[in-house]
């Protein structure tokens, strides 16, 4: 026998994984840091240690297998979308028009400024569309996991909410349209150019609306018994992602529809603990300490006039937009300014479809996709502080911390 | 300060104050929307008043004055819907009942304006847990010292208002096994109860006078009675009702009182007693306790019997009076909360059947908005 039967080999080889534990830990040490101190919210460290320590920054973590972290960041983001959606009330946009009217406005003239200011900067008309269609959504993720954590409420987190949501959908249709057209440029006949989105928009509503009946079923079946329900319901979303993974469908699209659909269905209210149990909340976290491993700032070095101009430009559309419908739909200046600047974070759904873009079309990952990537780490980071200080401005968080 | 005159009124006139609870139609707590309702109704021309309170996520309707009970059930419908609406407009609904069932005293934020402000600062919690829904009934009086008559004679039967608007089972989450837990609420106030037993308005005066002296009060305002002359109206004005789950049963104890105020006034005609209060805070207990069920004890006969049973009696006794005001049917929905009960056994079958706080809140708001 030898020492090296029983003494582990040196150097030691140490998994991924072994990584990827440690930088949750400090990772969340850091985000309570944040909080206690600074009064700055959680995520914040999240992805900021991501960042950090990833590849893009230190470098202290290797790259982590893509396939695994996968189905993490899927799982999670499904938990958000699924959650933004069933906290959304769509009879609302009946009682009240001007918030679909704005959230409409707020979307094209989003869309209209980036994509002109991309074609001043000479950037072919389809690559400009495909950018601004990802630049409209807001994410889901951030406003979700700030809202929970500043326990806010009101006119502004209601509205916030929601407009997330319906730009998150707009995001993904005019995202398929930009990119059936770039189709068409790189020569596929028209029929596919055209049948594709249909496809994916008609299936991906189809199987939301089976998701939202089945979910409902189960959760009229199982009553108030939360764990039970919350294995369930997880479940039911990793099925529903990797469903619409395999049917080449959206799973940012499934989920959120799916959640819209069971409340819109439901005839009594339901609170859900915050990411359906602490199980959901594990989940989140891994998701944003991957979105900062993810984050690549070399379009710094691309273009940094171009990041700051198309951070600074979506943010005055969404901020003029909200402000200028603001009378008609019933809320004022100073709420009007809070949600105009809360609707400015970007994270997990433009992501994936950058990442999506990129794989279908490898210049764009190398070109255009990294001006996009360096504006998605910018307001990750600064995106959740800002939705944090306009509910404050708003008015909508508690009196006191506690 | 002196004491403002008592102002002339319509003898035996009616208005109703009540205060409202605004709800996130997302999990039907409280929210603190009231500016943005009032900012909403603004526009909208409406009778009556819509007015802020201590929270922002109460608001108060009132209407002007009336004198029978189909003007003013019809003003108080008109001033729900235009609540209803803005709060449809803005994600917001509306309900009645006299507690919130599980909002959070701590989670609630003062209305931004200065009363409040000095309310919240000298009350400390106590204002903010002072957002409880209640419901205020003016009655015209000829002069003063006839509303303090009159304000003495009620005072037997405040068990009977309580009783039949009782709704406020619910409070932090729990069933406390009272029909008007509300009360509970604002008997914590150092100048809550009984007003003094004054009978001449001189008397009164004198006695404001020394209480302003002492510094403890400014205005009526900072008396928390259960019934108190409000002087620059011409009223006096019973405090002690939940608001109802419906604005129908609010204008029917509206009558109630207004028919019950004629009798004293016209038929009854004996003077009001020290003696008559011996029993009050027992007969008052009783009604917030247990409601319809509770012991009513006579303060001159001594008899004991239950509030049900000297309500039955005094809706006798005053169907002449009903008659004449135009209130019959508001009497037939006081027969029918005798018979069906009050709000409060409503929000307890409700409970029994949806195991729910939120969704009893749910069905509350849906029954005081009307489909």
């Amino acid at each position: 026998m030898t020492w090296s039967a029983y003494l582990p080999v040196w150097p030691l080889e140490i998994s991924p994984a072994l990584w990827l534990a440690l930088t949750l830990v400090v990772a969340v040490l850091v985000g309570e840091v944040l909080v206690r101190q600074l009064r700055l919210p959680r995520i914040v460290g999240y992805i900021g240690i991501g960042v950090l320590l990833g590849p893009g920054g230190l470098g202290l973590i290797p790259q982590l297998p893509a396939t695994e972290w996968r189905l993490v960041v899927d799982l999670a983001l499904g938990i958000l979308l699924f959650e933004l959606g069933s906290k959304v009330n769509l009879r609302w946009l009946k009682a009240n028009p001007w918030i679909a009217g704005t959230s409409l406005l707020e979307t094209v003239a989003t869309f209209v400024v980036v994509f002109l200011l991309l074609t001043w900067f000479d950037v072919a008309a389809v690559t400009a569309a495909v950018v601004a269609a990802i630049a409209i959504a807001t994410s889901p993720a951030i406003v979700v996991r700030t809202v929970t954590e500043s326990r806010a409420q009101g006119q502004v987190t209601d509205r916030l909410l929601l407009m997330t949501a319906l730009n998150c959908i707009y995001a993904v249709i005019f995202h398929k349209l930009a990119m059936a057209a770039m189709h068409g440029q790189t020569g596929v006949s028209f029929i596919h150019t055209a049948l594709q989105p249909i496809y994916l928009l008609g299936g991906s509503a189809l199987l939301a609306w089976l998701f939202g009946i089945t979910f409902e079923r189960i959760h009229h079946y199982l009553g108030h018994h939360e764990e039970t329900f919350s294995f369930v319901l997880f479940g039911m979303i990793a099925f529903a992602t990797i469903m619409a993974s395999t049917l080449k469908l959206s799973p940012v699209l499934v989920l959120l529809v799916a959640g819209l659909v069971t409340r819109y269905q439901r005839k009594r209210t339901r609170t859900f603990p915050p990411h359906f149990g602490s199980a959901g909340a594990v989940l989140v976290v891994l998701m944003f300490i991957a979105n900062g491993l993810a984050g690549d700032l070399n379009g710094l070095r691309y273009s940094l006039l171009l990041v700051l101009l198309v951070i600074a430009v979506r943010t005055i559309a969404k901020l003029l937009s909200v402000l200028a419908l603001a009378h008609y739909s019933g809320i004022g200046v100073r709420q009007a300014m809070a949600l105009g600047l809360a609707l400015v974070p970007m994270s997990s759904v433009a992501l994936l479809l950058t990442l999506d873009t990129a794989a279908t079309f490898p210049d764009f990952g190398s070109g255009l996709g990294l001006v996009l990537m360096s504006c998605i780490v910018i307001l990750e980071l600064v995106g959740p502080i800002v939705v944090q200080k306009a509910l404050q401005i708003a008015g909508e968080t508690p009196d006191k911390k506690t | 300060m002196s004491l403002m005159p008592f102002a002339p009124s319509r003898p035996l006139s009616i208005g109703v104050e009540l205060e409202l609870q605004l709800l996130s139609c997302n999990d039907y707590n409280l929210s603190s929307s009231a500016p943005d309702i009032l900012r909403r109704v603004e526009k909208r021309a409406h009778p009556g008043e819509i007015k802020p309170e201590m929270t922002r996520s109460m608001i108060e309707i009132n209407t002007s004055v009336k004198q029978e009970y189909s003007g003013l059930v019809e003003e108080l419908r008109a001033l729900r819907d235009v609540v209803r609406d803005a709060g449809r407009f803005l994600n917001v609904a509306v309900a009645g009942g006299g507690t919130h069932p599980f909002q959070h005293w701590s989670e609630q934020k003062i209305f931004d304006a200065p009363r409040f402000h000095h309310l919240s600062e000298l009350y400390g919690y106590l204002a903010k847990q002072f957002t409880i829904f209640g419901q205020h009934v003016h009655i015209g009086c000829p002069g003063p010292d006839e509303a303090l008559h009159l304000m003495h004679m009620l005072s037997r039967y405040v068990p009977h208002f309580i009783a039949l608007s009782a709704s406020s089972p619910f409070v932090q989450g729990h069933d406390t096994g009272f029909a008007s837990a509300r009360l509970n609420s604002v008997f914590s106030f150092p100048l809550s109860g009984r007003a003094p037993f004054v009978l001449c308005w001189d008397d009164f005066e004198r006695f404001f006078g020394k209480m302003t002296g002492t510094g403890v009060v400014e205005t009526m305002k900072d008396f928390y009675w259960d019934i108190r002359p409000k002087p620059e109206f011409g009223t006096i004005e019973v405090r002690v009702c939940d608001t109802p789950l419906t604005v129908e049963i609010a204008a029917s104890i509206a009558c109630y009182i207004q028919a019950m105020s004629r009798y004293i006034m016209v038929e009854q005609r004996v003077a009001p007693e020290e003696d008559d209060y011996l029993v009050y805070t027992f007969n008052r207990f009783q009604a917030c306790r247990f409601g319809l069920e509770g012991v009513f004890i006579d303060p001159r006969t001594h008899e004991q019997r239950s509030i049900r049973e000297d309500i039955t009696d005094m809706l006798g006794r005053i169907a002449d009076h009903a008659r004449e005001l135009h209130a019959v049917e508001a009497m037939e929905r006081i027969r029918d909360i005798l018979i069906a009960g009050n709000g409060t056994s409503w929000l307890r079958q409700a409970y029994a059947r949806e195991h729910n706080l939120a969704d009893v809140m749910q069905l509350q708001a849906e029954l005081w908005m009307g489909k």
